[in-house]
């Protein structure tokens, strides 16, 4: 048997976690999917659940100079509908269905750390970072240094993401495509995610490895020598999924790889 | 424990627990089925409803979830105008075979068309990929949205 808690302030919230180990619920678009049970049944949680998608504190953007502060609790439907820039609406507007985008939740997302998740390569590419609050305190971690693996993350069992901390970026073009079996509603075999300005470019790769692409290194040296060729071998040693359900390791790294080199050719000059 | 929230425009109370599915209290502890269970995992939008306006899969949502929200269901939206017109357009086109996904189907196509009241081809796929319909194909329900759309949905 597990308990179920609602309560009513974030303080309430932060004592439970303290003291209990709990499922923290917000849309709950994936935990109910992975504890489902029989029709009519509660579902199959494993841990007390606390349910916190009633504090609205938890939702909404703020803008400041150099930042866009998303709250954990906003839904994927505001993002899209919000004024946030282009490049960060997109893959969200592309996930999922509209009834499941007008409950998941930016925090779910993160929090999950699905390696399919598909707000992770943007925020990754972003230098986004994330406030986390205990009983004791609040803490700033960046995403990368957050996520851990698969369903693993830095999260300890008293602490709660509360908001995400995404660094504006004087974008002059973006790319972004994801590929899986259908065109909506579907998780992805694959996505790449490109960011750049003069100077500067930023590229991610989601789905392909337990946890998102990203180097640094590789993005430094190529905006030095432009060259398309080592950098793509660059990728592809950084490469280390499995065949699953969804895709094999091959078509997975092929049309990575393959999506980078196209997109890369077209604004090489831009650079 | 005692759960507090609006269901079709009629203030309920219901004696259930926090982790129960919103779907499941509709239909049993209330007795509305025409929310239907089909995937039980946010696919397929047999159950969708409304909850606060947003179109949500009731499969999805714990009763938690819902304390003190208006939750609409297609028993109540079918004494709609907009719902007139959807069912004529259905008939119309044939859009309806077996009828499980139906219920869902028309809050989607309703949804859709308060979204965008002159949808593109690509906004009318994309506002209808969270419904499966396994009978129909879904080219006599685009249909039936083309009839809606050039029966001016939207003016009453």
């Amino acid at each position: 048997m597990f308990k179920s808690y609602r309560p009513h302030s974030i303080s309430d919230l932060l004592d439970i976690i303290d003291k209990e180990t709990c499922h923290i619920f917000a849309g709950g678009t994936d935990i109910m999917i992975r504890k489902r049970q029989w029709q009519g049944a509660e579902r199959k949680f494993t841990q007390n659940v606390v349910y916190i998608n009633h504090l609205t504190e938890l939702k909404g953007i703020e803008e400041t100079e150099d930042a866009y502060i998303i709250g954990t609790l906003t839904t994927q439907t505001d993002i899209v509908k919000s004024n946030l820039p282009e490049y960060i609406r997109r893959p969200y507007e592309l996930m999922s269905s509209p009834a499941i985008r007008n409950v998941a939740t930016v925090g779910g997302n993160i929090v999950n750390a699905a390696s399919v998740a598909d707000s992770l390569p943007i925020l990754y590419a972003l230098d986004a970072s994330l406030e986390l609050a205990s009983k004791y305190g609040k803490r700033i971690i960046k995403v990368d240094e957050f996520v851990l693996g698969k369903y693993k993350t830095n999260r300890q069992t008293n602490e709660l993401l509360t908001r995400v901390i995404v660094p504006k970026y004087e974008s002059e073009g973006y790319f972004y495509k994801k590929l899986g079996q259908r065109k909506a509603s579907i998780l992805s075999k694959i996505s790449v995610f490109i960011l750049h300005q003069p100077n500067n470019i930023r590229i991610t790769i989601g789905a392909v490895n337990d946890l998102v692409i990203r180097s640094t290194e590789l993005e430094r040296q190529f905006v030095l020598d432009k060259d398309i060729a080592s950098l793509l071998s660059g990728y592809k040693s950084l490469m280390n999924g499995k065949d699953d359900k969804r895709s094999t390791k091959d078509y997975r790294e092929t049309t990575a790889l393959n999506l980078i080199e196209d997109y890369l050719k077209e604004i090489k000059d831009e650079l | 424990m005692k759960i507090k929230f609006e269901l079709n425009h009629e203030f309920v109370e219901v004696e259930t627990t926090l982790s129960k599915r919103l779907l499941d209290v509709i239909r049993e502890d209330f007795d509305l089925i025409g929310t239907k269970e089909g995937c039980a995992e946010g696919e397929c939008g047999a159950c969708l409803v409304y909850v606060d306006d947003l179109l949500v899969n009731s499969c999805l949502v714990p009763i938690a979830n819902v304390v003190d929200k208006h939750v609409v269901t297609i028993e109540a939206f079918s004494k709609t105008d907009g719902y007139q017109k959807i069912e004529d357009a259905f008939v119309k086109a044939g859009a309806v075979q077996c009828g499980y996904c139906t219920p869902g189907m028309v809050m989607a196509v309703h949804e859709l068309l308060k979204q965008y009241p002159n949808p593109t081809v690509e906004e009318v796929k994309e506002g209808l990929s969270g419904n499966l319909c396994r009978c129909t194909g879904y080219q006599s329900i685009f249909e039936a949205v083309n009839l809606l759309i050039e029966g001016g949905y939207l003016d009453v």
